[in-house]
Protein backbone atom coordinates (compact mmCIF):
# COMPACT_ATOMS: atom_id res chain seq x y z
CA UNK A 1 0.00 0.00 0.00
CA UNK A 2 1.04 3.80 -0.93
CA UNK A 3 0.02 6.77 0.07
CA UNK A 4 0.55 10.09 0.31
CA UNK A 5 -0.32 13.14 2.16
CA UNK A 6 0.83 17.09 2.34
CA UNK A 7 2.35 17.45 5.90
CA UNK A 8 5.46 18.83 7.54
CA UNK A 9 4.60 21.62 4.80
CA UNK A 10 5.87 19.34 2.10
CA UNK A 11 4.67 15.51 0.51
CA UNK A 12 4.71 12.32 2.64
CA UNK A 13 4.60 9.26 1.44
CA UNK A 14 4.35 5.66 3.15
CA UNK A 15 4.88 2.61 1.18
CA UNK A 16 4.17 -0.31 3.49
CA UNK A 17 3.16 -4.10 2.72
CA UNK A 18 3.22 -7.34 4.93
CA UNK A 19 -0.74 -7.08 6.78
CA UNK A 20 -3.86 -7.53 5.34
CA UNK A 21 -5.64 -4.63 3.91
CA UNK A 22 -8.10 -3.54 6.79
CA UNK A 23 -4.97 -3.76 9.33
CA UNK A 24 -1.99 -2.30 7.00
CA UNK A 25 -4.14 0.91 6.64
CA UNK A 26 -4.53 1.22 10.23
CA UNK A 27 -0.69 0.93 10.67
CA UNK A 28 -0.53 3.65 7.65
CA UNK A 29 -2.89 6.03 9.39
CA UNK A 30 -1.24 5.49 13.04
CA UNK A 31 2.51 6.32 10.95
CA UNK A 32 0.71 9.65 9.33
CA UNK A 33 -1.03 10.46 13.11
CA UNK A 34 2.91 10.27 14.27
CA UNK A 35 4.15 12.48 11.61
CA UNK A 36 1.07 14.99 11.63
CA UNK A 37 2.18 15.25 15.89
CA UNK A 38 5.33 16.02 15.09
CA UNK A 39 4.10 18.82 12.56
CA UNK A 40 1.33 20.25 15.23
CA UNK A 41 4.49 20.21 18.17
CA UNK A 42 7.20 21.45 16.33
CA UNK A 43 6.58 23.69 13.66
CA UNK A 44 7.90 26.90 13.09
CA UNK A 45 5.01 28.58 11.33
CA UNK A 46 2.38 27.70 13.40
CA UNK A 47 1.91 30.07 16.39
CA UNK A 48 0.47 27.24 18.69
CA UNK A 49 3.33 24.73 18.39
CA UNK A 50 5.17 23.35 21.55
CA UNK A 51 8.33 25.55 19.14
CA UNK A 52 6.74 28.85 18.94
CA UNK A 53 5.79 28.67 22.83
CA UNK A 54 9.03 28.09 23.63
CA UNK A 55 10.19 31.02 21.40
CA UNK A 56 7.74 32.94 23.23
CA UNK A 57 8.94 32.31 26.33
CA UNK A 58 11.72 30.03 27.33
CA UNK A 59 14.04 32.99 28.12
CA UNK A 60 11.95 34.22 30.47
CA UNK A 61 10.31 31.42 32.03
CA UNK A 62 10.79 27.30 31.66
CA UNK A 63 7.98 26.11 29.57
CA UNK A 64 6.56 22.63 29.50
CA UNK A 65 6.55 20.69 26.01
CA UNK A 66 5.16 17.13 24.73
CA UNK A 67 8.25 14.19 25.38
CA UNK A 68 8.80 14.50 21.78
CA UNK A 69 9.53 18.25 21.53
CA UNK A 70 12.19 16.99 24.55
CA UNK A 71 13.37 14.44 23.27
CA UNK A 72 14.12 15.78 19.77
CA UNK A 73 16.19 19.05 21.67
CA UNK A 74 17.54 16.72 23.80
CA UNK A 75 18.68 14.86 20.77
CA UNK A 76 19.52 18.58 18.49
CA UNK A 77 21.72 19.60 21.49
CA UNK A 78 23.77 15.96 21.83
CA UNK A 79 24.22 16.97 17.98
CA UNK A 80 25.19 20.05 18.73
CA UNK A 81 28.12 18.81 20.98
CA UNK A 82 28.53 15.87 18.33
CA UNK A 83 29.56 18.25 15.91
CA UNK A 84 31.51 20.97 17.81
CA UNK A 85 28.48 23.56 17.41
CA UNK A 86 28.31 23.02 13.40
CA UNK A 87 24.70 21.51 14.21
CA UNK A 88 23.04 24.27 15.58
CA UNK A 89 19.00 24.86 15.68
CA UNK A 90 19.43 28.53 17.13
CA UNK A 91 20.35 30.19 13.38
CA UNK A 92 16.42 30.49 13.23
CA UNK A 93 17.29 34.36 13.94
CA UNK A 94 19.47 34.60 10.57
CA UNK A 95 16.51 32.92 8.84
CA UNK A 96 13.72 35.29 9.87
CA UNK A 97 15.74 38.30 8.77
CA UNK A 98 16.06 36.49 5.67
CA UNK A 99 12.86 36.41 5.51
CA UNK A 100 13.10 32.44 5.13
CA UNK A 101 10.68 31.74 7.88
CA UNK A 102 8.06 34.25 9.62
CA UNK A 103 8.27 36.94 11.90
CA UNK A 104 6.59 36.01 14.90
CA UNK A 105 7.91 38.78 17.28
CA UNK A 106 11.16 40.55 17.75
CA UNK A 107 14.67 38.94 16.19
CA UNK A 108 17.09 38.22 18.77
CA UNK A 109 21.02 38.53 18.80
CA UNK A 110 22.59 35.38 16.88
CA UNK A 111 23.09 32.85 19.39
CA UNK A 112 24.07 29.61 19.55
CA UNK A 113 21.99 26.34 20.99
CA UNK A 114 24.33 26.45 24.20
CA UNK A 115 22.20 28.03 25.58
CA UNK A 116 19.44 26.00 25.71
CA UNK A 117 18.84 23.90 28.91
CA UNK A 118 16.46 20.81 28.66
CA UNK A 119 15.26 20.79 32.55
CA UNK A 120 13.53 18.24 34.15
CA UNK A 121 9.58 17.14 33.26
CA UNK A 122 10.43 17.99 29.86
CA UNK A 123 10.69 21.77 30.52
CA UNK A 124 12.77 24.16 27.80
CA UNK A 125 14.66 27.55 28.98
CA UNK A 126 16.72 29.89 27.14
CA UNK A 127 19.79 31.54 29.44
CA UNK A 128 19.42 34.36 26.38
CA UNK A 129 16.88 35.12 24.04
CA UNK A 130 17.23 33.28 21.35
CA UNK A 131 15.00 31.40 17.99
CA UNK A 132 14.79 27.66 17.89
CA UNK A 133 14.05 26.55 14.80
CA UNK A 134 13.42 22.32 14.82
CA UNK A 135 13.28 22.40 11.13
CA UNK A 136 16.87 20.72 10.18
CA UNK A 137 15.83 17.89 12.14
CA UNK A 138 11.90 17.51 13.41
CA UNK A 139 11.61 16.15 10.19
CA UNK A 140 13.97 13.05 10.57
CA UNK A 141 12.08 12.58 13.48
CA UNK A 142 8.92 12.44 12.23
CA UNK A 143 9.74 9.67 9.77
CA UNK A 144 11.62 8.01 12.73
CA UNK A 145 8.24 7.79 14.57
CA UNK A 146 6.12 6.70 11.89
CA UNK A 147 8.38 3.77 11.02
CA UNK A 148 8.03 3.23 15.16
CA UNK A 149 4.18 3.04 14.53
CA UNK A 150 4.43 1.14 11.58
CA UNK A 151 6.66 -1.45 13.63
CA UNK A 152 4.31 -1.61 16.74
CA UNK A 153 1.63 -2.21 14.18
CA UNK A 154 3.81 -5.66 13.17
CA UNK A 155 4.82 -4.15 9.58
CA UNK A 156 8.47 -5.32 8.63
CA UNK A 157 9.06 -3.61 5.26
CA UNK A 158 8.28 -0.44 4.61
CA UNK A 159 9.35 3.27 3.32
CA UNK A 160 8.57 6.64 4.32
CA UNK A 161 9.85 9.12 2.94
CA UNK A 162 9.06 12.91 3.88
CA UNK A 163 9.70 15.26 1.25
CA UNK A 164 13.50 13.84 0.66
CA UNK A 165 13.95 12.42 4.16
CA UNK A 166 13.40 8.63 4.27
CA UNK A 167 13.92 5.23 5.96
CA UNK A 168 13.50 2.10 4.58
CA UNK A 169 12.92 -1.15 6.75
CA UNK A 170 13.17 -4.78 5.37
CA UNK A 171 14.53 -5.57 2.20
CA UNK A 172 16.89 -3.25 0.29
CA UNK A 173 15.65 -0.82 -1.85
CA UNK A 174 17.08 1.52 -4.89
CA UNK A 175 17.58 5.51 -3.49
CA UNK A 176 17.13 8.18 -5.92
CA UNK A 177 18.48 11.41 -5.75
CA UNK A 178 17.01 14.21 -7.07
CA UNK A 179 18.94 16.62 -8.97
CA UNK A 180 19.80 19.64 -6.56
CA UNK A 181 19.51 22.20 -9.54
CA UNK A 182 16.94 20.44 -11.98
CA UNK A 183 14.68 18.58 -9.61
CA UNK A 184 13.14 17.16 -12.76
CA UNK A 185 16.08 14.93 -13.29
CA UNK A 186 16.99 12.23 -10.83
CA UNK A 187 20.38 10.22 -10.05
CA UNK A 188 20.60 6.44 -8.79
CA UNK A 189 22.57 6.59 -5.62
CA UNK A 190 22.46 3.48 -4.60
CA UNK A 191 20.75 0.56 -2.28
CA UNK A 192 19.52 1.09 1.45
CA UNK A 193 19.06 -1.16 3.39
CA UNK A 194 17.32 -0.71 7.69
CA UNK A 195 18.51 2.51 7.28
CA UNK A 196 17.83 6.56 6.59
CA UNK A 197 19.37 8.94 4.06
CA UNK A 198 18.34 12.71 4.05
CA UNK A 199 19.53 15.06 1.32
CA UNK A 200 19.81 19.23 1.64
CA UNK A 201 20.66 21.56 -0.43
CA UNK A 202 21.06 25.19 -1.13
CA UNK A 203 19.85 25.40 -4.47
CA UNK A 204 16.58 24.20 -2.88
CA UNK A 205 16.04 27.70 -1.26
CA UNK A 206 18.08 30.13 -2.84
CA UNK A 207 16.64 33.66 -2.48
CA UNK A 208 18.03 37.16 -3.32
CA UNK A 209 18.22 39.36 0.00
CA UNK A 210 19.34 42.76 -0.47
CA UNK A 211 22.56 43.10 -2.73
CA UNK A 212 23.38 39.34 -2.20
CA UNK A 213 21.90 35.97 -2.05
CA UNK A 214 20.97 33.56 1.28
CA UNK A 215 19.50 30.07 1.45
CA UNK A 216 18.22 28.21 4.46
CA UNK A 217 21.72 26.57 5.12
CA UNK A 218 23.53 28.53 7.09
CA UNK A 219 27.37 28.22 8.61
CA UNK A 220 26.82 27.82 12.36
CA UNK A 221 29.96 29.74 13.33
CA UNK A 222 29.64 32.76 11.07
CA UNK A 223 26.14 32.73 10.52
CA UNK A 224 26.63 33.18 7.23
CA UNK A 225 24.20 31.12 4.10
CA UNK A 226 25.63 28.66 2.12
CA UNK A 227 25.79 29.21 -1.67
CA UNK A 228 26.48 26.61 -3.84
CA UNK A 229 24.06 23.87 -5.92
CA UNK A 230 25.82 20.67 -4.39
CA UNK A 231 23.28 18.29 -2.94
CA UNK A 232 24.54 17.00 0.57
CA UNK A 233 23.48 13.62 1.60
CA UNK A 234 24.00 11.51 4.83
CA UNK A 235 22.90 7.91 5.25
CA UNK A 236 22.53 6.47 9.08
CA UNK A 237 20.93 4.49 11.48
CA UNK A 238 18.04 6.67 11.55
CA UNK A 239 16.24 9.28 9.85
CA UNK A 240 17.08 12.26 12.86
CA UNK A 241 20.73 11.71 12.73
CA UNK A 242 20.67 11.72 9.06
CA UNK A 243 18.89 14.79 8.66
CA UNK A 244 20.99 16.68 10.97
CA UNK A 245 24.09 15.57 9.92
CA UNK A 246 23.08 17.12 6.29
CA UNK A 247 23.63 20.39 7.87
CA UNK A 248 26.84 19.66 9.18
CA UNK A 249 28.38 17.60 5.67
CA UNK A 250 27.20 20.85 3.59
CA UNK A 251 29.02 23.15 6.42
CA UNK A 252 32.42 20.68 5.94
CA UNK A 253 32.48 19.65 2.79
CA UNK A 254 34.40 16.61 4.15
CA UNK A 255 32.42 13.37 3.69
CA UNK A 256 35.46 11.68 6.25
CA UNK A 257 34.75 13.97 8.96
CA UNK A 258 35.60 11.70 11.89
CA UNK A 259 31.70 13.36 13.51
CA UNK A 260 30.29 11.03 10.96
CA UNK A 261 31.81 7.58 12.10
CA UNK A 262 31.02 8.36 15.31
CA UNK A 263 27.67 9.08 14.55
CA UNK A 264 27.24 5.83 12.78
CA UNK A 265 26.90 7.80 9.26
CA UNK A 266 28.09 7.65 6.02
CA UNK A 267 28.32 11.21 4.04
CA UNK A 268 28.71 11.88 0.11
CA UNK A 269 28.04 15.16 -2.21
CA UNK A 270 26.28 15.50 -5.18
CA UNK A 271 27.66 18.09 -7.74
CA UNK A 272 24.35 19.09 -10.13
CA UNK A 273 24.31 17.66 -13.40
CA UNK A 274 22.09 20.63 -14.46
CA UNK A 275 23.26 22.81 -17.48
CA UNK A 276 25.28 25.90 -17.02
CA UNK A 277 22.68 27.76 -18.18
CA UNK A 278 19.89 26.14 -15.59
CA UNK A 279 22.58 26.91 -13.05
CA UNK A 280 23.11 30.49 -14.11
CA UNK A 281 19.28 31.08 -14.01
CA UNK A 282 18.86 29.99 -10.66
CA UNK A 283 21.80 31.99 -9.43
CA UNK A 284 20.11 35.00 -10.79
CA UNK A 285 16.07 34.66 -9.07
CA UNK B 1 22.12 -0.05 8.13
CA UNK B 2 23.24 -1.55 5.09
CA UNK B 3 24.34 1.16 2.00
CA UNK B 4 25.97 -0.06 -1.04
CA UNK B 5 26.88 3.10 -3.11
CA UNK B 6 26.09 3.00 -6.58
CA UNK B 7 29.45 2.62 -8.94
CA UNK B 8 28.66 4.86 -11.79
CA UNK B 9 29.17 8.51 -11.46
CA UNK B 10 26.22 9.88 -13.41
CA UNK B 11 27.93 11.80 -16.46
CA UNK B 12 25.36 11.30 -19.58
CA UNK B 13 22.04 11.69 -20.55
CA UNK B 14 20.36 8.60 -21.29
CA UNK B 15 16.97 9.17 -22.42
CA UNK B 16 14.31 11.64 -21.39
CA UNK B 17 10.91 10.10 -20.04
CA UNK B 18 7.36 11.81 -20.69
CA UNK B 19 6.82 12.12 -17.26
CA UNK B 20 6.04 10.31 -13.75
CA UNK B 21 2.20 9.26 -12.58
CA UNK B 22 1.83 8.12 -9.65
CA UNK B 23 -1.57 7.15 -8.70
CA UNK B 24 -2.29 6.43 -4.70
CA UNK B 25 -6.21 6.17 -4.89
CA UNK B 26 -8.83 6.32 -6.96
CA UNK B 27 -12.06 8.59 -6.07
CA UNK B 28 -13.99 5.74 -4.68
CA UNK B 29 -10.71 4.52 -2.73
CA UNK B 30 -10.25 8.03 -1.59
CA UNK B 31 -14.35 7.98 -0.05
CA UNK B 32 -13.67 5.21 1.62
CA UNK B 33 -10.70 6.17 3.16
CA UNK B 34 -11.63 9.45 4.59
CA UNK B 35 -14.77 8.45 5.25
CA UNK B 36 -15.01 5.09 6.24
CA UNK B 37 -19.12 3.28 5.96
CA UNK B 38 -20.30 6.48 4.82
CA UNK B 39 -22.51 7.01 1.33
CA UNK B 40 -22.03 9.79 -1.07
CA UNK B 41 -24.36 12.02 -3.29
CA UNK B 42 -23.23 14.17 -6.20
CA UNK B 43 -23.70 17.61 -5.83
CA UNK B 44 -24.23 20.03 -8.65
CA UNK B 45 -20.57 20.99 -8.64
CA UNK B 46 -18.06 18.33 -10.56
CA UNK B 47 -15.80 16.70 -7.83
CA UNK B 48 -17.64 17.37 -4.80
CA UNK B 49 -19.63 14.51 -2.86
CA UNK B 50 -22.10 15.15 0.08
CA UNK B 51 -21.36 12.22 2.55
CA UNK B 52 -24.31 10.85 4.88
CA UNK B 53 -22.87 12.05 7.58
CA UNK B 54 -23.17 15.47 6.62
CA UNK B 55 -19.65 15.89 5.53
CA UNK B 56 -18.34 16.71 2.13
CA UNK B 57 -15.45 15.42 0.13
CA UNK B 58 -13.45 17.75 -2.54
CA UNK B 59 -11.54 16.29 -5.28
CA UNK B 60 -9.11 19.05 -6.41
CA UNK B 61 -6.10 19.51 -8.30
CA UNK B 62 -3.37 21.89 -7.95
CA UNK B 63 -0.53 22.47 -10.68
CA UNK B 64 3.26 23.25 -9.36
CA UNK B 65 6.27 24.52 -11.39
CA UNK B 66 6.96 20.71 -11.78
CA UNK B 67 3.99 18.86 -10.71
CA UNK B 68 0.52 18.64 -11.21
CA UNK B 69 -1.83 16.87 -8.33
CA UNK B 70 -4.87 15.74 -7.96
CA UNK B 71 -5.93 15.28 -3.92
CA UNK B 72 -8.71 14.98 -1.73
CA UNK B 73 -10.02 16.85 1.24
CA UNK B 74 -12.27 15.11 3.52
CA UNK B 75 -14.48 18.35 5.25
CA UNK B 76 -16.45 17.45 8.60
CA UNK B 77 -20.17 18.29 8.79
CA UNK B 78 -18.63 21.33 11.09
CA UNK B 79 -16.65 22.49 8.34
CA UNK B 80 -13.13 21.63 10.00
CA UNK B 81 -10.63 18.97 7.91
CA UNK B 82 -11.05 15.88 8.69
CA UNK B 83 -8.25 14.23 6.25
CA UNK B 84 -6.25 15.28 3.13
CA UNK B 85 -5.51 12.60 0.61
CA UNK B 86 -3.06 12.60 -2.90
CA UNK B 87 -4.50 10.81 -4.79
CA UNK B 88 -2.26 10.97 -8.39
CA UNK B 89 1.05 13.15 -8.64
CA UNK B 90 2.16 14.04 -11.81
CA UNK B 91 6.04 15.59 -11.99
CA UNK B 92 4.50 17.28 -15.31
CA UNK B 93 8.07 17.69 -16.86
CA UNK B 94 9.34 13.83 -17.13
CA UNK B 95 12.79 13.30 -15.73
CA UNK B 96 15.81 12.40 -17.53
CA UNK B 97 18.14 9.46 -16.42
CA UNK B 98 21.55 10.27 -16.85
CA UNK B 99 23.06 6.99 -15.46
CA UNK B 100 23.52 3.38 -16.84
CA UNK B 101 23.59 2.00 -13.65
CA UNK B 102 20.28 3.82 -12.66
CA UNK B 103 18.68 1.65 -15.52
CA UNK B 104 20.51 -1.44 -14.79
CA UNK B 105 18.09 -2.36 -12.12
CA UNK B 106 15.25 -2.06 -14.23
CA UNK B 107 16.85 -4.62 -16.51
CA UNK B 108 14.86 -7.61 -17.10
CA UNK B 109 11.70 -6.38 -15.51
CA UNK B 110 9.05 -5.88 -18.04
CA UNK B 111 10.36 -4.98 -21.46
CA UNK B 112 13.83 -3.62 -19.26
CA UNK B 113 12.73 -0.09 -21.58
CA UNK B 114 13.44 2.78 -19.53
CA UNK B 115 10.39 4.31 -21.57
CA UNK B 116 8.04 1.95 -19.99
CA UNK B 117 9.23 2.98 -16.32
CA UNK B 118 6.35 5.54 -15.85
CA UNK B 119 5.59 5.29 -12.02
CA UNK B 120 8.29 3.18 -11.26
CA UNK B 121 10.86 5.75 -9.74
CA UNK B 122 10.47 5.58 -5.64
CA UNK B 123 12.68 6.44 -2.83
CA UNK B 124 13.87 9.63 -3.63
CA UNK B 125 15.75 11.92 -1.48
CA UNK B 126 16.87 15.16 -2.14
CA UNK B 127 16.07 19.16 -0.93
CA UNK B 128 12.29 19.28 0.45
CA UNK B 129 9.36 19.87 -2.18
CA UNK B 130 7.13 22.81 -0.91
CA UNK B 131 3.45 21.75 -0.51
CA UNK B 132 2.15 25.14 -0.04
CA UNK B 133 -0.18 24.76 -3.50
CA UNK B 134 -1.87 22.10 -1.41
CA UNK B 135 -2.14 24.52 1.72
CA UNK B 136 -3.71 27.67 -0.72
CA UNK B 137 -5.87 24.87 -2.50
CA UNK B 138 -7.60 23.68 1.05
CA UNK B 139 -7.90 27.06 1.91
CA UNK B 140 -9.85 28.02 -1.86
CA UNK B 141 -11.91 24.68 -0.93
CA UNK B 142 -12.36 25.61 2.53
CA UNK B 143 -13.87 29.21 1.12
CA UNK B 144 -15.82 27.58 -1.29
CA UNK B 145 -17.52 25.23 1.74
CA UNK B 146 -18.07 28.22 4.02
CA UNK B 147 -19.99 30.29 0.90
CA UNK B 148 -21.89 27.81 -0.83
CA UNK B 149 -21.53 24.32 0.57
CA UNK B 150 -22.50 24.98 4.22
CA UNK B 151 -26.17 24.44 5.19
CA UNK B 152 -26.82 23.22 1.17
CA UNK B 153 -29.17 20.54 1.39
Amino acid sequence: MRRQRPLLGTFVEIDAEGLPGHELEHAVDAAFAAVALVGRLMSFHDADSDLSAINRVAAVAPVAVHPWTARVISRALALHRATDGLFDCAIASELVRWKLLPDHGPVTQPATMAAVRLLPDNHVAFDTPLILDLGGIAKGFAVDRAVAALRRHGIRAAVVNAGGDLRAIGPAVPIHLRDPVDPTAFHCAGMLQNGAIATSSAAATLTRFGAGQVSALVRARTCRPIIDCDAYSVIAGTCMVADALTKVLAQLRQPDAPCFGCLGAVGFITQPLATPQQTTALRAQ
Amino acid sequence: MRWTPALAIPAAIVCTVPGKATVYLTTEQAQRTIFPGATFTSTARPGVFRTSNGGYLVIDQVVGKHENITYAVGINPNGTVKQIEILQYNESYGYEVRNASWRAQFVGKSAASPLQLNGDIKNISGATLSSKHITDGVKRILNMYETSLKGAR
